[in-house]
């Protein structure tokens, strides 16, 4: 390995050839002579490719791992090697336990909310319509869809800061509105600033500018799945809720679990949202998340060292959603897909 | 002086120890130890081949360039470029870049590691390089503030009492604060003359105003989330004023019960009572803090403001006509405090620092020498309506402003009776302590669980065996 490091390109041809052709690739490989055109297609389209993963991706996370076993303060070349100091600090850290628990509540929370809702609307604007004729989707659908969409056509952080200003104790419109209808108690009532509505709060905003996408997500997946099944299900008497359960969810499953792992990843990161509508980590720290606690520790603190021991701990978290959300979903019988979709 | 040597060598090693195929893209890398560069690490204009006079104290290369990274905040940058412009008359073959960012931390950390900080940064803002951080790799700064300035005045004479305190850790000054800050309590002089108020000096007559500004359907204090912690500044200056240095000092040394001393707990319990009495307008820990400031500034529903003096600048698009903004000093516990009536709490603000590691150290330096020359000063006192930490440059009239001369005013009759304290930035607690105090403002945690909370962020520090705790005196 020490040798092939000179030449990434030709060191990872040859690593990869064998992978497509399984344990037939040594007998192919006596058939090709080391041609130019054999070695360069190599090259193009599986040397470079791997390369720039490696190079891009692995290797960060290499350094990162590396990096926090160190004490690293981020703004030197100088540091040591401590071991595992960093995650031993890390799990006697009660602020980093309140920041885990936080990224863990919202990644259970937002995914689950926001599949149920996306997937509603979804079942609504494609097969929710009148019970007679055709299958179709309520009337005025399309102008649903569009409208829908609007709020991931947003960037996060303008969502945030829309939200931010829409939650003002004093100069908001949710207390405007409350206050109009004679709740009193809602004057001044600080949302983000009260351990009881700021996480939900916060978990609501990132719902809000998600709901859009997953819905046409599901919408195109279910425009896949024939009318004929449809049909049949109506005609052995499936009202509407009973179709999105017995026939939408099943047939669109990996569907949902991409979008379950990759609103989970939002979700655990979230930096954006808890940074744009708490930046202090919210009422006792109740929104605090691994991210937001990790860049403090970064840059504010100047211990990079520590901050990628975070880094590493978030990375594993969510290797750990993915895992279980796959697991969780071949228990409920998505073995079934596994074979036609690989 | 520089790393690279060393750095290469360990990334080196690193690359054969993973032992992964890498080539020369490697330097792009994300969190790179690299974009170190032998050829450039060698300073230019490091004054060996030019000559040394009083017009050219720290031997500037003339055909050099030079850059500057200012946090660009309340007072903005063009009062740097406008020293670049007298600088270049000086040196017409030099290139100048100053460039501004509110993100000094995250930008210039790569800079760092690689071994190619700018020539002199203004590393302020919440986003600040944490000074124990980077202490070793800045040069001392001595020289600047013994040269003369342009006009002539060696520049440590021209400057306020005290100013070069905040910018020395461990016996080392490392950086120039250039702006002088005043804090204490602000309000509006039109509103304060139009009900007959007069300004608070203990906190029993903070109470009584509370109530007068109830009655009027006003409230006595607001507060924003990110800015809560101003009224800890607050409790702690109107503290050490009553009980001296002792509690100065144990708090700045974050010791042990430093917290329940007598004095701190009897403030903690006067605002508490203050809160309890509905005089705070509620909805602050939900509330940002510009927008919390113009509940004061610009809507006047609140009457008082705990602040520094950057105040002004910070809400000068958002302060109502009229607003006559004036400041007096911290409320004190009782009629006689121990610092005086009159003491205040001031310091420098706005750290200028230049790297060791810059390419023209030299030149970063003769930058700042030129800040803190009079016209530059000048220009920035006029401009900002605040004063640099070079003295005299505020006129009798503030330049029509009514805060900067109750400033000059609050410092003239402090007659020397100034204090400051730095522990909550210097170990970095104030995200921490801003949740505590956003809490307590709210109304949520008696003066007890303040009390416990706060000393246990400030026990946590102490504890940390890799944090080093700075002598104070």
């Amino acid at each position: 390995m020490t040798a092939t490091s000179q030449d990434p390109g030709r060191a990872l041809a040859v690593g990869a050839g064998p992978t497509p052709g399984g344990r037939k690739a040594p007998r192919r490989r006596r058939r090709h002579p080391l041609t130019l055109d054999y070695v360069s297609f190599f090259v193009m389209f599986l040397g470079l490719p791997l390369g720039l993963f490696l190079v891009f991706v692995i290797w960060p996370f290499a350094q990162a791992a590396y990096y926090s076993l160190t004490n690293w303060t981020g703004f030197s070349a100088d540091f040591d090697v401590i071991g595992v100091s960093n995650y031993l600090r890390l799990f006697n850290d009660e602020l980093f336990r309140t920041a885990v628990w936080n990224s863990a509540r919202l990644a259970l929370v937002v995914p689950l909310v926001t599949i149920s809702i996306a997937l509603i609307f979804a079942s609504l604007i494609t097969v929710g319509g009148s019970a007679k004729g055709n299958i179709r989707g309520l009337a005025g659908s399309d102008f649903y869809r569009v409208v829908s969409f609007f709020p991931y056509a947003i960037p996060a952080i303008v969502i945030a800061l829309m939200w931010r200003l829409i939650f003002d104790p004093n100069i908001g419109l949710i207390n405007g509105v409350l206050t109009a209808f004679g709740l009193g108690q809602f004057e001044s009532y600080p949302w983000l600033g009260r351990v009881a509505t700021a996480m939900p709060v916060t978990m609501f905003v990132i719902i809000w500018g998600m709901v859009g996408f997953y819905m046409l997500l599901f919408i195109a997946a279910i425009k896949g799945v024939p009318a004929e099944t449809f049909e049949a299900a109506r005609l052995d008497g499936a009202g509407r809720w009973r179709t999105i359960r017995s026939i939408i969810l099943p047939l669109i499953r990996n569907n949902v679990q991409t979008a379950w792992i990759y609103l989970g990843i939002i979700a655990l990161d979230g930096f954006v949202y808890v940074q744009a509508l708490n930046p202090t980590g919210g009422p006792a720290n109740s929104t605090l998340v691994m991210s937001q606690y990790l860049f403090r520790t970064a840059f504010t603190d100047g211990r990079f060292g520590l901050a990628s021991a975070m880094g590493v701990v978030l990375a594993l978290v969510t290797l750990l959603f993915a895992a279980i959300v796959f697991s969780v979903n071949r228990a409920l019988g998505g073995r079934d897909e596994k074979g036609s979709s690989g | 002086m520089t790393n690279t040597g060393t750095s290469v060598n360990r990334r080196s090693v690193l690359i054969a120890a993973m032992g992964l195929p890498l080539g020369v893209t490697l330097a792009s890398c994300a969190t790179g130890g690299g974009g170190d560069d032998p050829a450039d690490a060698e300073p230019a204009g490091n004054g060996e081949d030019q000559e040394v006079d009083a017009d050219n104290p720290f031997g500037v290369q003339p055909d050099s360039a030079v850059e500057a990274v200012i946090f660009d905040g309340g007072y903005g940058i063009d009062y740097v470029e406008n020293a670049a412009e007298i600088m270049q008359a000086n040196f017409p073959d030099m290139t100048f870049n100053v460039s501004g960012t509110v993100n000094i931390a995250p930008e210039l950390q790569p800079r760092f590691v690689g071994g190619d900080p700018p020539d002199l940064i203004d590393n302020a803002g919440a986003q600040q390089i944490g000074f124990t951080t980077i202490l070793n790799q800045l040069e001392e700064l001595d020289d600047v503030i013994d040269a003369p300035n342009l006009e002539g005045e060696i520049i440590r004479d021209t400057l306020f009492d005290g100013v070069l305190e905040p910018g020395t850790y461990d016996g080392r000054f490392v950086a120039v604060n250039y702006v002088l800050t005043v804090y204490g309590l602000w309000y509006s002089g039109s509103l304060f003359a139009e009900h007959g108020w007069e300004p608070p000096t203990t906190w029993a007559e903070a109470m009584d105003l509370g109530a007068a500004a109830q009655d009027e359907g006003l409230y006595l204090f607001c507060w924003g989330q990110e800015a809560a912690t101003y009224y800890q500044t607050l409790a702690i200056d109107s503290a050490i004023k009553e009980a001296g240095d002792e509690l100065r000092l144990s708090l700045e040394h974050l010791e042990e019960g430093a917290w329940s001393h007598e004095a701190l707990q009897d403030v903690f319990h006067a605002m508490k009572d203050i809160i309890d009495a509905g005089y705070f307008l509620p909805g602050g820990s939900g509330t940002q803090f510009t927008a919390a400031q113009a509940q004061w500034s610009l809507e006047q529903q609140a009457i008082l403001y705990p602040s520094g003096s950057w105040i002004e600048n910070e809400m000068a698009d958002q302060t109502a006509e009229g607003f006559e903004m004036r400041g007096f000093p911290t409320m004190a516990l009782s009629d006689s405090p121990a610092l005086g009536a009159n003491a205040i709490h001031s310091t420098a603000g706005e750290p200028f620092i230049v790297p060791s590691d810059a390419e023209n150290v030299a030149a970063g330096k003769e930058l700042l020498r030129t800040m803190l020359s009079r016209e530059a000063a000048e220009y920035f006192a006029r401009e900002k309506l605040a004063p640099t930490i070079v003295a005299g440059t505020v006129p009798e009239d503030g330049f029509g402003s009514t805060a900067l001369v109750s400033q000059t005013e609050m410092l003239e009759q402090a007659e020397g009776a100034i204090f400051t304290h730095d522990f909550v930035s210097r170990y970095g607690m104030n995200q921490e302590m801003l949740v505590v105090w956003n809490s307590f403002l709210d109304g949520q945690l008696s003066v007890e669980e303040l009390t416990n909370d706060l000393q246990s962020i400030t026990d946590g520090v102490r504890e940390d065996d890799a944090i080093d705790i700075i002598e104070v005196t």
